[in-house]
């Protein structure tokens, strides 16, 4: 059942231009001077009930201004969108009572207050009685462990535990669908870790559907079955994980520890990346020559250890929006 | 409705935190008073005078009425909240919740003024008893009426000053409009009653907001009447229609503008 779907989406905004020096800053008074930006050009997807999707692309490639005409913050100038069938730009009230929002880098909870006064306050936002919100606050305190700060007042948690409750905030009104912007960012390993925890818990003990944008190819390798990308507004990848992961740049790398070195200069299918006489790591064009071919001219009997691996996914992305550019 | 009033209770919950910088504000208030009690001192050659109208008692509980509900309110504060809300992106994120803006925000700063309001309340009735050692004659309905103008007085103000923040949508900064603003307030109907003023600035002045958020509250204190009552209150209520209506008119405009890039 297609939850989200969005046709030929597009967003200009005009951006004012200034030429340098005061000079300029006069001229722009008495002439002022824009230029359009095409921040969404004819985007188009869909996004089934359930699916913890990852959209993604690099800095100013019009990520966020998506969500933010997917979540009614903004008007698209073209095309449309249906969240759950509602027009975001329309139906902006009923929408709000459809689907929660987190952006990592905006505070959305009273800084003085605890957690606990921070959830029921979101409850009461969404017309929740006050009995079902205590019911709520209780059921995500044993299923997200928030015993430790749920009565600590939110400016004296760590980053990790804001943003955990944040996203438990937003999930208060139960909504059908989540969009998480970034949250993520500047969070430690560990911390990363219990977010993805949180996230993939309410995605399946709520069958919550999760939108997520982030810069971190561990959220993206970790939760999501599905990768979007778009790069200068424009979408260039719609594709499950493992198509991406196994077919989209169809490279493996292969490390060995060799007996005796061996010379693979003029091979076709085959980089070396790196050479240190018994030590080898070379890249496999699986369409050119298979691994097995590959390790055949390595010889086995040669080979003390090998390592067959598949191109990081942080390698792939970069390649995708280095070559979509 | 519950929705607005859990927002209130939890702006002051929030707020019960600044306790100490609500009483340390009380000094520059106190000291305002202090001043202008020396000046009214010397002005009125004996306390049953009038100058237009007012005695010497009557011409400072005005200035201590007018002085509390200008203190309580923090405009500017409020004003350069929205204001910068607006210019940083940030009132988007208000945009897709389940509630309406300008409501949302008389909410937060009514929560923010109600400790305010109390205490102010108290140090300058407490204040002014101590410079003339006397309340002014009022019976519990009267003190009553003009507990709902004060509060009318201060929805009117936190209207209008979200109204002068969202200008924000159209214009860089709305700070030099609440300047005027605030300043036509403060000398016109604050510091001195509007009888103070040419008859036909009165007559302008009574139908500007500084007859709803300042003048009328304080005149019915130091001299009350209930056909001057309901007609503060009416006026006050008009007032809040206009100011409700202009604001969302000018939410609405001002959020089809909305050009957040990134982030």
């Amino acid at each position: 059942m297609k939850i989200i779907e969005v046709n030929n989406l597009s967003k200009t905004f005009k951006v004012k231009i200034k030429e340098k020096g005061l000079k300029g800053s006069l001229k722009s008074i008495i002439n002022p001077k824009y230029k359009i930006v095409n921040a969404v050009n004819n985007v188009s997807f869909s996004v089934d009930k359930g699916e913890i999707i990852a959209f993604i692309g690099p800095n100013g490639a019009g990520k966020s201004t998506t969500i933010k005409m997917m979540t009614s913050i903004l008007y698209p100038d073209e095309g449309n969108i249906k969240i759950l069938g509602l027009d975001p730009a329309k139906d902006r009230k009923k929408l709000a009572y459809e689907i929660g929002t987190v952006f990592g880098q905006k505070e959305q909870l009273w800084t003085h207050l605890t957690p606990y006064d921070n959830f029921k306050f979101f409850g009461a936002i969404y017309d929740i009685p006050e009995k079902a919100v205590e019911k709520k606050i209780e059921e995500f305190r044993v299923l997200f462990e928030l015993d430790k700060f749920i009565n600590t007042p939110v400016r004296n948690l760590s980053l990790g535990q804001r943003i955990i409750c944040e996203i438990v905030a937003s999930l208060i009104h139960e909504p059908k669908i989540l969009f998480l912007d970034e949250p993520t960012i500047g969070l430690d390993p560990v911390v990363k870790e219990n977010i993805r925890t949180l996230i993939k818990r309410m995605n399946k003990e709520y069958k919550t559907t999760i939108f997520l944008t982030s810069h971190d190819v561990g959220d993206i390798e970790k939760l999501c079955k599905r990768v979007i990308i778009i790069n200068n507004g424009q979408l260039v990848l719609d594709d499950t994980m493992e198509n991406l992961k196994y077919h989209y740049l169809n490279q493996k790398i292969v490390e060995a520890k060799m007996k005796e070195k061996v010379n693979l200069d003029d091979e076709v299918g085959i980089t070396i990346l790196k050479d240190k006489g018994y030590n080898l790591k070379i890249e496999v064009d699986t369409t050119k020559r298979s691994v097995a071919d590959a390790i055949r001219l390595l010889n086995p009997d040669n080979i003390i250890d090998i390592n067959i691996s598949n191109v990081p996914l942080e390698n792939i992305i970069s390649d995708i929006y280095r070559n979509k550019e | 409705m519950r929705k607005y009033l859990f927002i209130i209770k939890t702006q002051i919950m929030s707020n019960l935190q600044y306790i100490a910088n609500i009483l340390l504000g009380f000094i520059g208030y106190f000291i305002m008073l202090f001043i202008l009690f020396n000046l009214w001192d010397y002005l009125y050659s004996s306390p049953d005078e009038l100058i237009n109208g007012y005695n010497m008692n009557q011409m400072t509980w005005y200035v201590i009425v007018t002085e509390v509900l200008w203190m309580t309110l923090g405009g500017r504060k409020l004003c350069r909240k929205i204001s910068n809300d607006v210019k940083s992106g940030n009132i988007t994120y208000n945009i897709n919740k389940p509630y309406n803006y300008v409501l949302y925000c008389l909410s937060t700063h009514l929560g923010d003024v109600v400790i305010k309001g109390i205490v102010y309340t108290f140090l300058g009735m407490l204040t002014g008893f101590i410079f003339l050692g006397s309340f002014p004659k009022l019976n519990i309905i009267s003190i009553i009426i003009l507990l709902i103008t004060a509060i009318l007085a201060t929805t009117i103000s936190i209207l209008l000053i979200t109204c002068i923040g969202l200008v924000s949508f159209f214009i860089e900064d709305s700070g030099p409009l609440y300047w005027v603003y605030s300043k036509v307030i403060l000398v016109l109907g604050t510091i001195f009653p509007i009888e103070y003023f040419p008859s036909i600035l009165q007559k302008i002045l009574q139908y500007s907001p500084v007859y709803v958020v300042s003048y009328g509250p304080a005149k019915l204190f130091v001299d009350f009447s209930m056909d001057n009552a309901i007609k503060v209150i009416v006026a006050q209520l008009v007032y809040i229609i206009i100011s409700y209506v202009l604001c969302n008119l000018i939410y609405r405009k001002g959020v089809k503008r909305i050009n957040v890039n990134g982030g």
